[in-house]
C-alpha cells in the first residue's frame, strides 16, 4: 500500500508562451501509514503536487503508482481513486452548496453510490469527529462561522472514508484554538483510524509537532526528505529557501553551538523546554 | 481544465507594436478594417496581406497564435462564402446543375469576401494579442472622452469594463478550483444526458455565485474606503502620452489608407 511518483515532471500553461515549470523530477515513495508534512516556500508546487495525487491533474510526464498500478493506465479506475485518496483543498468552505450541513457532507458519499443508511451512518461519524454538533446538522451551512464551515468541509472528505487524507493548509486563517484542533483531529485519525496523512503547511511549528516525515520542497523540488528532527539540522538551507526552523529548536541549536550540552533532538516546544531544563539542571 | 479558456489572449513580448500607445492600435485596427472595404480587385488584397505580414513581423507574435482567431469563425466562413458562391448571377458560368448555378464572378466574390473576413479577424486579433485589456480600456475611455459633453459616462464604463476585464480570470479560477474540490468529492460532470449534467453544475454554481457575491461586495467596500467617488477630476496613475513611435505609426496607417485607395481606384486587377 503506497502511493509512488517516478520522475513526474508538471507544466502549467503548454503552448501558450508562459510555461511555468512547476515540478521538476519528483521521485517519491509514500508508505501506508505514514504521517508526512509538505512545506515549501510559497509558489514551490506543493498545491500541484498534492493535486496529481488523486489523478485530478495528470503529470506532464512520468508515472503515478497507487498500490503498485500506474493510475495513467488507461484501465486504471480514476473515479476510485478520488475516493482513496481524500483531497481537502486550501479554504474548502468554498467548495459548500448545500441547503443543509448533513446533505452536503453526504454529497460525497453519494457520488460514491453508497446506500443511504451508510452514507447517513458514514456523515454523522464524520461530523462527529470534526467535532459538529448534531444542533447543527440541519442549518444552512452558509450561516455557520468560517472554522465549522472548514470543519464541515474536512467532514465532507471524512466521509468518503479515504485511505490517504491529503490536507492542502487546512489550518490557514485560523485561530490558535481551531488550529490545534484541526491538527489535533489528524493526529487521532492516524493514530486510531491508520490512515496515511499528508499535511501540506506553512508553519514548521505545527508540521513538528505532528508529523513524522518530512517534505521540502523548493522551485519545483524535494530537497528534502527525513524525519523532523533531521529536516531541522539543515537549518542554514531552510533559511535560505526561506522557511526557517520553530523558535525552540533554533533555541537549542543556538545554545548546543554555545556550547551547552543538550541532549537529544528535541523538536516540539515542550521536549527543547524539558531538554533546556535537564541542561541546566545538572 | 478550465485555464485553456483565454479571453483577452494577450501574448507578452517586447516589440514595437507592443510598446506602441493602445489608442493607436485601436484606431490603426478600425482604419485597417475599413481599408478591406476600399477596393475590390487582387492588387488590393496583396498590399493589405504584405502590410499585415509587417505588422506580424513586428510584433514577434508566432504566427499560429495569429490565426487561432480564425477558429470560432469557421463556421460563419464556410456559410458567407457558400452564400456568395451560389447567389452571385454573372456570365461566365461553370457549373449549371438545376437550380445551383456557379458562375466565374460567383467564385471570384467569394473568395473575396472569405479573404475579407478573415483579414478583419485577424486583424483584430493582432491588436488584442499586442494589447493587455486594461490598455484597452484605457485606450477607449480616453478614445471616447469626448462623449462626456453628451452626458455619456464614458469613466465609468471604462471602469466597469476593467473591472469585468479583471474578474473574468479571477472567476475562471475559482470555477476551475471548485470543479475540482467537487471532483475530488466524486463529482462526475463527464457523464449523464443533458438534464443529468445540467443538474451536477448546481455544487459548482452555487458556490460560484457565492463567491463572487463576496469578491463584489469586497471590491465596493474596498473602493468605498478608498473614496472613490467616479471619474470626476480623477487623474492617471499612468497617463497615456503619444510618443514619437506613436506619431510615426500614425503617419504609417495613413501612408498605407492613402496607398490602399490610390490602387483601389487606379489599379486594373
Ligand atoms: N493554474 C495555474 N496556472 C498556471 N500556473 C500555475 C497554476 N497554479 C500554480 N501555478 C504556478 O505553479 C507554481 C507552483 O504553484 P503551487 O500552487 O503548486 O505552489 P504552492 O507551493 O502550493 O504555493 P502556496 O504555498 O502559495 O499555496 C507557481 O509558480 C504558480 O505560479
Ligand atoms: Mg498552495
Amino acid at each position: 500500500m503506497s502511493i509512488k511518483l517516478q520522475d513526474v515532471n508538471y507544466i502549467y500553461g503548454i503552448g501558450t508562451g508562459q510555461e511555468i515549470h512547476a515540478l521538476k523530477n519528483i521521485n517519491l515513495e509514500i508508505n501506508n501509514g505514514e504521517f508526512i508534512g509538505l512545506a515549501g516556500h510559497t509558489g514551490s508546487g506543493k498545491s500541484t503536487l498534492v493535486q496529481l495525487l488523486n489523478g485530478l491533474m495528470r503529470a506532464s510526464s512520468g508515472v503515478i503508482y497507487y498500490n503498485g498500478q500506474n493510475i495513467y493506465d488507461k484501465l486504471y479506475n480514476m473515479h476510485s481513486l478520488r475516493s482513496k485518496v481524500g483531497l481537502v483543498f486550501q479554504y474548502p468552505e468554498h467548495q459548500l452548496f448545500e441547503t443543509t450541513v448533513i446533505n452536503d457532507v453526504q454529497f460525497g458519499p453519494k457520488n460514491l453510490g453508497l446506500p443511504q443508511l451508510e452514507m447517513e451512518l458514514r456523515s454523522f461519524q464524520a461530523l462527529k469527529m470534526v467535532g459538529i454538533g448534531d444542533e447543527l446538522l440541519d442549518v444552512s451551512p452558509f450561516t455557520l462561522s468560517g472554522g465549522q464551515k472548514r470543519r464541515v468541509a474536512i467532514a465532507g472528505i471524512l466521509a468518503m472514508q479515504p485511505e490517504v487524507l491529503v490536507l492542502d493548509e487546512p489550518v490557514a486563517g485560523l485561530d490558535p484554538a481551531g488550529r490545534d484542533e484541526i491538527l489535533g483531529l489528524l493526529k487521532k485519525l492516524h493514530s486510531e483510524n491508520n490512515i496515511t496523512i499528508i499535511l501540506v503547511s506553512h508553519s514548521m511549528d505545527d508540521i513538528a509537532k505532528y508529523v513524522n516525515r518530512m517534505l521540502v520542497m523548493n522551485k519545483g523540488e524535494i530537497v528534502l526528505d527525513g524525519n523532523p528532527a533531521k529536516v531541522f539540522q539543515f537549518e542554514k538551507e531552510l533559511e535560505r529557501i526561506g522557511l526557517g526552523i520553530p523558535q525552540a529548536v533554533k533555541v537549542c541549536h543556538q545554545l548546543r553551538e554555545a556550547g551547552a550540552y543538550i541532549t537529544g533532538e528535541p523538536i516540539t516546544a515542550e521536549d527543547c523546554a524539558e531538554a533546556i531544563y535537564q541542561w541546566l539542571k545538572v | 481544465m478550465l485555464r485553456d479558456i483565454t479571453i483577452g489572449q494577450y501574448y507578452a513580448s517586447e516589440s514595437v507594436i507592443h510598446r506602441l500607445d493602445p489608442r493607436v492600435k485601436v484606431v490603426a485596427t478600425f482604419v485597417y478594417i475599413i481599408s478591406l472595404f476600399c477596393f475590390d480587385q487582387l492588387s488590393g488584397y496583396i498590399i493589405a496581406a504584405l502590410f499585415f505580414g509587417c505588422m506580424v513581423k513586428l510584433s514577434k507574435v508566432p504566427f499560429k497564435f495569429i490565426t487561432r482567431g480564425i477558429k470560432p469563425i469557421i463556421f460563419m466562413l464556410i456559410f458567407t462564402a457558400a452564400l456568395n458562391l451560389l447567389w452571385t448571377s454573372g456570365e461566365h458560368i461553370l457549373i449549371k446543375a438545376g437550380f445551383i448555378t456557379i458562375t466565374v464572378e460567383g467564385v471570384k466574390k467569394m473568395v473575396f469576401m472569405a479573404l475579407r473576413l478573415i483579414f478583419l479577424i485577424i486583424g483584430s486579433s493582432l491588436m488584442t494579442l499586442t494589447t493587455t485589456p486594461n490598455q484597452l480600456t484605457d485606450a477607449i475611455e480616453s478614445l471616447f472622452k469626448p462623449l462626456n459633453k453628451v452626458k455619456v459616462p464614458v469613466h465609468e464604463i471604462a471602469m466597469m469594463m476593467s473591472i469585468a476585464l479583471r474578474f473574468i480570470p479571477i472567476l475562471v479560477e475559482e470555477t476551475d478550483k471548485i470543479m475540482k474540490a467537487q471532483m475530488a468529492r466524486g463529482a462526475d460532470f463527464e457523464s449523464g444526458n443533458i438534464i443529468q449534467r445540467v443538474k451536477n453544475m448546481v455544487p459548482i454554481f452555487i458556490p460560484l455565485f457565492v463567491s463572487a457575491a463576496r469578491r463584489a461586495s469586497d471590491l465596493a467596500l474596498a473602493m468605498d474606503a478608498r473614496c472613490y467617488h467616479g471619474g470626476e477630476g480623477r487623474t492617471k496613475m499612468k497617463p497615456l502620452k503619444y510618443k514619437k513611435p506613436d506619431i510615426i505609426a500614425y503617419l504609417v496607417m495613413f501612408g498605407y489608407i492613402c496607398i490602399i485607395i490610390t490602387a483601389g481606384k487606379f489599379l486594373p486587377i
